[in-house]
């Protein structure tokens, strides 16, 4: 329960019986403690290994000869054939691009899945606030950034609040936005180690939401929604503005 | 003509964007690099080769993740190592792993020295735990939800609650004794 608590997924009742009983009851606040720091290595200091490129290059020569064996009819052998022969010739090239393909997909899939989180979630925001004071400094100490955003919400883009979530493989800082009825995400995380989307694979749409992708500095920077295109362009301007 | 062909490039390039959470399980598995790269060039020979069974709209990385983890206990059986400890190879968990009493910390300088844990030791901590306990948390850790984590483990997900409680219970006692 304690980790639920910490993750903010016990109903309201819940949530306010544990809280009144760790108020007073010192044993359960140290395993409250305990259980904190656990999810704070675990988050922050566990080593993660990272495949060898060698090895995403076999698995991406891998797909590639399982597409091109599937249709193993004598004109498709053929075809294998000089599949083969190309392989041979400009693998790199081919494997490079797939795995190009691959990389922009999982964050702009990261950042739609993401955004759905925010909007399927039945619990409130841990910082619940329009105010750009309470909802920044709010991060400090929660990250091992400082999430740096030059607008926080006015009457067109109101601030709804803001919680520390998981972008890919590290932590972000997700603020919340309106647009009238409609609900806007920004994903601020570091951006180091990620393939980086640019050109037109930085303005995307799928799923029905337009995602843009920016970088600023070490950081990176994902805008979600399904409003028109135009205002989540307007928005990304306010957000970016010196 | 075939409609399944930009189907299945499409999944294979989905699938190779999890290649460095498979490939990280994998080191934690089964604890270095050569084995883990085998155990993710095995996992993804069966995942494309059972695309098909792959649902349309489903949780392509739980899904992933799950042939991975078979592959392993397939490799394990065929190795004929020690035992896999606490029902990894099965969806009925090991009745004395999951009544393990769950270890926590009582002291302040306990939670002090905790805090104090570098990446090696936690490292080493996560490896000295029993691959069931190993594997509940590093799929929390990879941002599964525990209905996720289920069904990967093919378990319930009270099972998962409290496996992955007892889990990091174990976790910070190996930590501690590691300080000792």
């Amino acid at each position: 329960m304690l980790l639920d608590h910490q993750r903010g997924l016990l109903a309201e009742e819940e949530r306010s019986a544990l809280e009144e009983h760790l108020r007073s009851c010192a044993s359960c606040s140290r395993d409250r403690g305990a259980e904190q720091i656990t999810s704070e290595l675990l988050e922050q200091r566990l080593p993660r290994h990272a495949a060898p490129e060698s090895l995403k290059r076999a698995l991406a020569e891998r797909a590639m000869t399982r597409q091109t064996s599937r249709w193993r009819t004598p004109a498709w052998t053929a075809i294998g054939l000089a599949a083969g022969v190309l392989l041979m010739i400009i693998p790199y090239r081919w494997q490079s691009s797939l795995l190009s393909e691959a990389r922009a997909k999982t964050l702009l899939e990261e950042a739609v899945n993401d955004h759905l989180r925010v909007l399927e979630r039945d619990t409130p925001l841990p910082v619940v606030s329009g105010d750009p004071h309470t909802v920044k400094p709010w991060f400090q100490g929660r990250l091992d950034f400082a999430p740096a955003v030059a607008f926080v919400g006015n009457d067109d883009f109101p601030l709804q609040g803001g919680e520390v979530s998981y972008f890919v493989d590290r932590k972000a800082a997700t603020l919340v936005f309106k647009r009238r009825l409609h609900v806007v995400s920004l994903f601020v995380f570091r951006a180091d180690g990620l393939s980086w989307p640019s050109g037109q694979d930085a303005d995307r749409r799928w799923r029905g939401f337009s995602v843009l992708f920016w970088r600023a500095g070490d950081l990176g920077y994902a805008l979600v929604s399904d409003i028109d295109r135009a205002e989540l362009v307007d928005l990304r301007a306010r957000l970016t503005a010196p | 003509m075939d409609v399944a062909r930009p189907d299945r490039k499409e999944l294979s390039e989905r699938a190779l964007s999890y290649a460095d959470p498979l490939y990280n399980l994998a080191r934690y598995l089964t604890g270095n690099a050569s084995d883990a790269e085998d155990l993710v060039q095995e996992s993804f020979t069966r995942a494309l080769a059972s695309f098909e069974q792959f649902a349309a709209g489903g949780n392509l990385k739980a899904w992933l993740f799950r042939i991975l983890r078979n592959a392993f206990i397939d490799r394990r059986r065929r190795e004929k190592r020690a035992p896999i400890q606490g029902g990894l190879d099965t969806v009925h968990p090991d009745p004395e792993l999951e009544a393990a009493p769950i270890e926590l910390l009582r002291g302040d300088a306990e939670l002090e020295h905790l805090r104090s844990v570098v990446a090696r030791e936690l490292e080493e901590a996560m490896m000295a735990l029993p691959e069931a306990h190993r594997e509940v948390i590093l799929l929390d850790v990879e941002g599964f939800t525990e209905s996720e984590v289920a069904e990967v483990l093919g378990c319930a997900v009270g099972t998962v609650k409290s496996r992955l409680s007892r889990a990091r219970g174990a976790l910070r006692r190996r930590l501690h004794d590691y300080r000792r």
